[in-house]
């Protein structure tokens, strides 16, 4: 059973909605804000991909969101933009379900509840933000805003987050147990997570920006965002495009995965320590693309990946690659020129410690020669 | 600013209450259900408010029932625990 | 569910207040021995001692897991362990990229080292082990590791819920022809910023938790881990015993009510409960008995009390988590160890803190040690943010 991508809503450093995305992707970059990291030694100002929830507002109301806090509210708003890219005003509720991946989950909030009882004791200790600080608050809130009664999971695996939730989805789906799955990849950047990045890695890594297919470099620039998917079954339903597969495991066999008509979308972030499980691909026979300079480095940059797929799909037109400097020989990177030919493409995620997951992405449309072609 | 004032500046701003200002909310207004329309959660975050802002302690919910209906009862409550 | 194969469940591993394994915790269960005490790993700053179901230090291991591995981590490997050890799997298999993990917790994935956190908020230099210990501690991850397994692998955070939508989940992936083998189930520790959170929300008894009780003010909270090993049926991989029972069904829903209050009506917990009977193929008159997820408060309970008495009426329940406490997202994991641990008794232990009857309750648990009709059982689990889970076990293959 091949999941039908319907709708795609995405929020991140490149702005709001999918006509964002296409549009930083189209020119091949997206300048990050500057984030001022506070430091042992005093504050120090480091480049960040951040994301504007503000027309949130423009779906819920203020009221609503009250108490929601940043990381539930984009995952609301990638909700909201992926069903209305979807043409889906009223969802059905009850055979609807919803799965989120998050690497970090509420970080923020988790924090603001410690902040509660170290600064006050623990008496001082604050419901409302130990209640939105679980990973599953964004499920809750989402069910809640937009009354889906059907199943909903949060999965945090890291860097494999989103293949691994997107199995479930893909069972769900198989197994009847939803219509449809609003699946939704999240991850939000604090103040925390700044400065373990200056800590691991110093405050110079990445300000010249991210140069991710260098595989020597430390250049991951931190990002933030979410990007949301309506998946259901049936290939006859309109749609950007398939999921033809999902693959996510240990054994090097994952590389197999990467067949001769497929295009690789490498999620390389920047980060020296999963870089080298990259370079198979570099020199490998398939074309290649990396589209993390758009987003930044998040554990569930993944589902944005997926996003530029399931638009180059639709669009039958790749997005170059943006630039950036490649060592070594061989690496055939997708430039504007390049013209979907039926292949697939296979976005890829490795993480340190030798997990692998793809994400195969193939039109939805009906028969193709396989054959890819540069014209 | 009277103690009702200064209670229902701080309901605003420790609930991001947005919607609506000081001003707007009545004394004798139901602060829970109908009303202001707080619900549970607002209601141990309001024991937990109240400690932070006159270090009254509540140990439990049928402790604040009567006391958090309006802002009058509470202003009352909290003067009775204070004085 | 529509479809073969079938889920067996060949191995159960279980740690938690009750004992260091399963038949130690059923033991204790039965005979009604524990009681909550308060906290001894973490000192708290609250007027009032919440008593919670603390597993002993000694009951974990070192040689669990790796030096730093969190206390999650080595609670869910412990399980882990007795449950392959159960099983009694032949060692190939478990090469094969078609066995995954799936395991349900909070704590485990959250991100909030205090020693680390108060460090970096006073402007000093934190040591930043528990950060690196936290991105190398993914509790599946680290099942997975220490058994080499190289297949799917899942970390599920569904607050209260996790360990049986992780059963559940595990479940789907064998049936929908994923995987042969699952390692599924759930872990959490105790830890002082879930007291604090637990605690702020008063919803916590200062004294032992009476779960559907007129008297009930609160849950306890504990902690542990349970793992199950699933497998496709009929078992083709050096099973050396038979399925000790199977998975017959699963539901799941939202409530889409409210962040920490169940739907009054319980109208999620209906949907899940009629989901996993319809997928077990199961009628309810054939459910010999709930494990109830009866955390002693008096929102839960009195959801639960009311959808039972509708749905299951006259079908004896219980909550076991007055031997237990609330362990979190190890909780529906124990349940279901302890649901089948009952089947396999043939009788249920009486609902442990239970005394007097609530007449705003339509349905109360069993007051004593009872005898079970049946090979079939229901255990449900509701969560914070409106998620309700449930399974079907049995003790018989079924027929769906």
């Amino acid at each position: 059973m091949k999941p039908v991508i319907r709708g795609v809503g995405a929020i991140g450093g490149f702005g709001c909605g999918i006509d964002a995305l296409a549009a930083a992707a189209t020119r091949g970059e997206c300048l990050p804000g500057i984030v001022s990291v506070k430091t042992e030694t005093g504050h120090v100002d480091m480049p960040a991909f951040l994301a504007d929830t503000s027309t949130l507002e423009d779906f819920t109301g203020k009221k609503a969101l009250r108490r929601i806090g940043r990381y539930s509210r984009m995952a609301l708003l990638g909700s909201f933009l992926a069903l209305r890219d979807a043409g889906i005003t009223d969802p059905a509720k009850e055979r609807m379900g919803v799965i989120i991946a998050t690497g970090y989950g509420a970080s923020r909030t988790t924090f603001t509840f410690l902040d509660s009882f170290i600064k006050g004791g623990d008496s001082l200790s604050s419901p409302t933000h130990f209640s939105s600080s679980v990973h599953n608050a964004a499920v809750a809130h989402v069910s809640m805003l937009l009354g889906i009664t059907g199943p909903g999971l949060t999965v945090s695996q890291f860097g494999m987050s989103v293949p691994s939730a997107l199995l479930t989805a893909r069972c769900w789906l198989q197994e009847e147990m939803v219509d449809s799955v609003l699946f939704g990849a999240v991850d939000e950047y604090c103040d925390v997570l700044g400065y373990c990045r200056y800590r691991f890695f110093g405050d110079t890594a990445g300000v010249s920006g991210m140069n991710p297919l260098d595989l020597d470099v430390q250049s991951a620039i931190p990002g933030e965002g979410a990007a949301f998917f309506v998946l259901s079954r049936g290939d006859r339903v309109p749609g950007y495009a398939l999921i033809e597969d999902i693959h996510f495991d240990k054994t090097r066999d994952a590389a197999r995965a990467a067949g001769r008509e497929t295009i690789l979308f490498l999620a390389a972030d920047g980060h020296r320590e999963c870089a080298a499980s990259y370079g198979r691909f570099l020199s490998g026979p398939s074309p290649i693309a990396c589209y993390t300079p758009l987003y930044g480095s998040l554990p569930t940059g993944q589902a944005f990946d997926m996003a530029i797929a399931a638009l180059a799909m639709k669009r039958r037109r790749y997005f170059a690659s943006p630039g950036h400097h490649v060592k070594g020989p061989g690496a055939k990177i997708i430039g504007n020129e390049h013209v979907p030919g039926g292949e697939r493409i296979a976005c890829v995620k490795s993480d340190g410690s030798g997990w692998s997951g793809f994400v195969t992405i193939g039109s939805s449309d009906g028969e193709h020669d396989g054959v890819f072609r540069n014209t | 600013m009277t103690f009702q004032e200064r209670l229902k500046h701080l309901l605003v701003s420790e609930l991001n209450l947005e919607e609506i200002t000081p001003e707007e909310i009545d004394d004798d207004m139901p602060l829970f259900g109908e009303g202001l329309g707080l619900d549970s959660l607002d209601a141990v975050e309001l024991v937990v408010i109240l400690e932070k802002h006159f270090g009254i302690e509540i140990k439990s919910l049928e402790e604040g029932r009567v006391a958090f209906q309006s802002i009058n009862t509470l202003a009352v409550f909290v003067e009775e625990r204070t004085a | 569910m529509n479809g073969c194969p079938r889920v067996a469940i060949t191995g159960i591993g279980c740690i938690c207040a009750p004992g260091r394994n399963l038949p130690e915790c059923t033991d204790t269960l039965f005979a009604g021995r524990t009681k909550p005490l308060p906290p001894r790993g973490f000192r708290h700053g609250h007027s009032i001692s919440y008593p919670v179901f603390e597993v002993p230090e000694d009951w974990i291991a070192p040689g669990s897991g790796t030096a730093g591995t969190s206390r999650t981590n080595r609670l869910v490997l412990a399980a882990s362990m007795e449950a392959m050890t159960n099983a009694e799997l032949d060692r190939e298999i478990l090469r094969s990229p078609r066995v995954g993990v799936c395991v349900g917790t909070t704590v485990g994935s959250a991100m909030n080292d205090e020693v680390f956190y108060r460090r970096y908020s006073e402007g000093e230099k934190p040591d930043m082990a528990p950060i690196t210990g936290f991105l190398n501690g993914n509790p599946a991850a680290a099942v997975a590791r220490q058994f080499g397994l190289t297949g799917p692998c899942q970390t599920i955070v569904n607050a209260c819920s996790s360990g049986t939508d992780a059963i559940g989940v595990g479940a789907l992936w064998i049936r929908s022809g994923l995987c042969d083998v699952v390692l599924a189930g759930g872990a959490d520790e105790l830890c002082h910023v879930s007291y604090n959170g637990f605690v702020s929300l008063m919803i916590t008894d200062s004294s032992f938790c009476r779960p559907f009780d007129l008297h009930r003010r609160g849950l306890n909270l504990g902690e542990g881990a349970a793992m199950l090993v699933l497998q496709a049926a009929p078992l083709r991989h050096g099973a050396a015993r038979r399925p000790r029972a199977f998975v017959l069904g699963y539901g799941a829903s939202c409530d889409a009510h409210h962040l920490t209050a169940p739907h009054p009506d319980g109208q999620g917990l209906r949907r899940a409960i009629g989901e996993a009977l319809r997928t077990s193929g199961i009628s309810s008159h054939d459910i010999s008995f709930v494990n109830a997820h009866g955390t002693g408060t008096k929102d839960n309970d009195r959801v639960e009390s009311i959808v039972l008495s509708d749905m299951l009426p006259e079908v004896p329940f219980l909550s076991t988590k007055g031997c237990t406490g609330h362990a979190l997202g190890a909780a529906g994991a124990i349940e279901a160890a302890f649901t089948v641990a009952c089947l396999e008794e043939g009788r249920i232990p009486q609902s442990i803190g239970f005394e007097s009857p609530d007449p705003d309750l339509p349905a109360s648990p069993v007051r004593c040690a009872t005898t079970l009709k049946g090979t079939v059982a229901l255990s449900e689990s509701l969560a914070f943010g409106g998620h309700n889970a449930a399974l079907v076990l049995s003790v018989e293959e079924g027929t769906s």
